[in-house]
């Protein structure tokens, strides 16, 4: 339940007693179990809080951006440095009155402060007419914020430095860079946040938009460090799309299988957006693979990338994930992150023959993910957790594919898309009456 | 109050102060003590949203020749050794991996090889003006970089490192011809 409904639950438990609904004890428990963290800040209190500190901001990037011409270079340093030591300040004193300080101050402090220190960067590079890149700007503005996070656990600055790592590692995806200078670094700068989530001691779990931030700079980067490791070099630079379109799946098997406690487990899907985007890419991959042009790319890919060292540090954290996931019983997450690995299983049937090209793998993941639709269908007629309209989707989207790609006529194609129509809408028509028969009491 | 997150809070503030300190200790001593070179070069007038008006500065050299037994990759850092011609301009004369042991040089990068030649990417590139100075930067260099004298960048070098100090025209200081012109 997050905060917006807990503040709700606790707005309705006074009325509720009053018409006995509840008792008191009853009433307690529930305050108890609900009540809110007022250290953690609401988005309101976000949102205003950071646009405060953005305007302010941005107000000095575009003062000192005027760039005061008749001032000596001292006194053009000196303002370059006053915002600095006044935001420090200020941080400091809020650092000071500790959990008393309110979050929306702690979240400006912190803000304020990480501009501050971007201005005076980019004021000392205009005062000395440095050149150099805005990647380089922006490395040292975030790695001089991140520490930021973790002191005043500031989640603008977090959401800043998430967003920022993002955009260098897609830029740091050329050609011919040093892999200290690249998007390899990407894990270690996502690695940075660590203190500040799950922090020390671990306190409250992230805000919703904040998993949703983490996880969407997660893929950016992993995503164009499998581009980097990518590229080669025969005549020119170029990279081998196959190859890292199968390490973007092993990496959104990982998101997908990322540890999580008793508590993360048991919340909804939609809170746990790694979950959610990872098994997208997934069943797409899948429903991609079970094409049999795509799944030759797919293992001429895998065969590449099992070269790379990248992809057997990403295997080796999978296994890590895979055996938690394990420990934690959570199997359909387990299942549609499996996809990701049948290329391994295809090699030792298509290895010997000539090239790739083989039936193997297509024939392979369109099993899979049948059966991955028909538990998704059976697990909720057993009374457990399943998913029987996407199950029900999934096995769709299957049989369509086959046909799309068959040497049957046209007529038969059309009437079997037709067939396949009409049994979705009526097991959709029959799920929908199922669910709304009142369950009857247990005796 | 926690120790633990006030020590990393200080760490933090110091580094904030340390990395822009270092640049202007290493920036200052390179300009009060740097050999002043000259450079011809091209600079058109774009923008820059964080810092402002600059005028992008090109010196005219764009390649230098590298010796046979040299191996450059794209991006090598290399040492330029700058050589001042009989008309007060420098040029780039030739490249080393290490630094030469007399006269002075550049720390820069080199970019593409081919044939006999590389091309560099010289450490600076930008000269920050005024606001207001800026359409009246962009007329000066539109009258003035086909003139036979051209602008000239005036760069302080010392150790390798170069920053660029001012452009002049004809000997005279780009911001002072500037401050006439829109007076």
């Amino acid at each position: 339940m997050n905060t917006s409904h807990q503040r709700w639950l606790l707005e309705q438990l006074p009325q509720w007693e009053r018409d006995g609904l509840l008792t008191a004890d009853a009433a307690r428990t529930l305050r108890e179990r609900n009540a809110i963290d007022e250290s953690q800040p609401g988005l309101s209190q976000i949102v205003m809080g950071s646009l405060g500190a953005l305007l302010i901001g941005s107000g000095l990037i575009a003062v000192i951006g005027y760039n005061w011409d008749d001032f000596s270079r001292p006194v053009r340093l000196l303002f370059a440095f006053l915002p600095l030591l006044v935001t420090q300040i200020i941080s400091f004193r809020v650092l000071q009155r500790g959990d008393a300080a309110a979050a929306w101050v702690r979240e400006t402090a912190a803000l304020l402060q990480a501009l501050a220190t971007g201005a005076c960067i980019a004021l000392v590079s205009q005062i000395y007419n440095l050149g150099g890149e805005w990647p380089d700007f922006l490395f040292w503005w975030l790695l001089l914020s991140l520490p930021l996070t973790w002191v005043l656990r500031s989640h603008a600055v977090a959401i800043f430095y998430l967003i920022g790592i993002a955009i260098w590692s897609v830029d740091q995806v050329g050609y011919g860079r040093p892999w200290h200078d690249s998007s390899l670094l990407y894990p270690l700068l996502l690695l940075g946040l660590v203190p500040y989530w799950p922090g020390w001691p671990a306190k409250a779990p992230l805000s919703i938009s904040v998993r949703w931030i983490m996880t969407i700079s997660a893929i950016f980067g992993l995503c164009s460090a499998a581009v980097f490791v990518s590229t080669y070099h025969e005549d020119y630079y170029t990279y081998r799309h196959e190859t890292f379109l199968w390490l973007w799946t092993l990496t959104a098997a990982a998101l997908v299988l990322f540890p999580l406690n008793h508590v993360g487990i048991d919340e909804s899907t939609g809170r746990k957006p790694q979950v959610v985007l990872g098994s997208l890419w997934l069943l797409g991959y899948g429903l991609a693979a079970t094409f049999r042009d795509v799944s030759d790319d797919i293992l001429k890919g895998a065969s590449h990338a099992l070269k790379l060292p990248w992809c057997w540090g990403l295997l080796a954290v999978l296994l890590v994930f895979v055996l938690l996931a394990s420990t934690r019983k959570r199997w359909a997450v387990l299942a549609i992150a499996s996809i990701a690995l049948l290329p391994l299983i295809s090699f030792p049937f298509v290895e010997g023959n000539s090239g790739y090209y083989s039936t193997m793998l297509s024939w392979l993941v369109t099993l899979h993910l049948s059966l991955i639709g028909l538990t998704l269908i059976v697990l909720d007629f057993l009374g457990k957790r399943g998913a029987p309209r996407l199950g029900a989707l999934l096995l769709s989207v299957l049989i369509i594919a086959r046909m799309a790609d068959s040497h049957f006529s046209l007529l038969a194609k059309g009437l079997a898309f037709i067939v396949v129509g009409v049994a979705f809408l009526t097991f959709n028509f029959f799920m929908s009456r199922r669910h709304r028969q009142p369950a009857l009491p247990s005796a | 109050m926690k120790t633990l997150p006030l020590i990393i809070f200080a760490i933090a503030a110091v580094g904030q102060w340390a990395a822009p300190l270092s640049q202007i200790w290493t920036h200052e001593q390179t300009l009060t003590q740097g050999t002043l070179i000259k450079l011809k070069c091209s600079a058109p007038d774009p923008y820059d949203p964080l810092r402002g008006r600059y005028l992008a500065v090109r010196p005219e050299q764009r390649e230098v020749s590298v010796p046979s037994e040299m191996k450059l990759a794209s991006g090598a850092p290399v040492y330029a050794t700058l050589t001042t011609g009989t008309d007060g301009l420098a040029t780039i004369s030739s490249l080393s991996l290490t630094p030469p042991a007399t006269g002075d040089y550049i720390h820069l990068k080199t970019g593409y090889t081919y044939q006999s030649k590389a091309s560099i990417q010289w450490p600076f590139e930008r000269f920050y003006i005024n606001e207001k100075l800026a359409p009246e930067a962009d007329k000066w260099f539109a009258e003035n970089i086909r003139s036979d004298k051209g602008i000239i960048a005036e760069v302080r070098v010392l150790k390798g490192r170069a920053v660029l100090a001012d452009l002049s025209l004809d000997g005279k200081s780009f911001r002072e011809i500037l401050k006439e012109r829109v007076k």
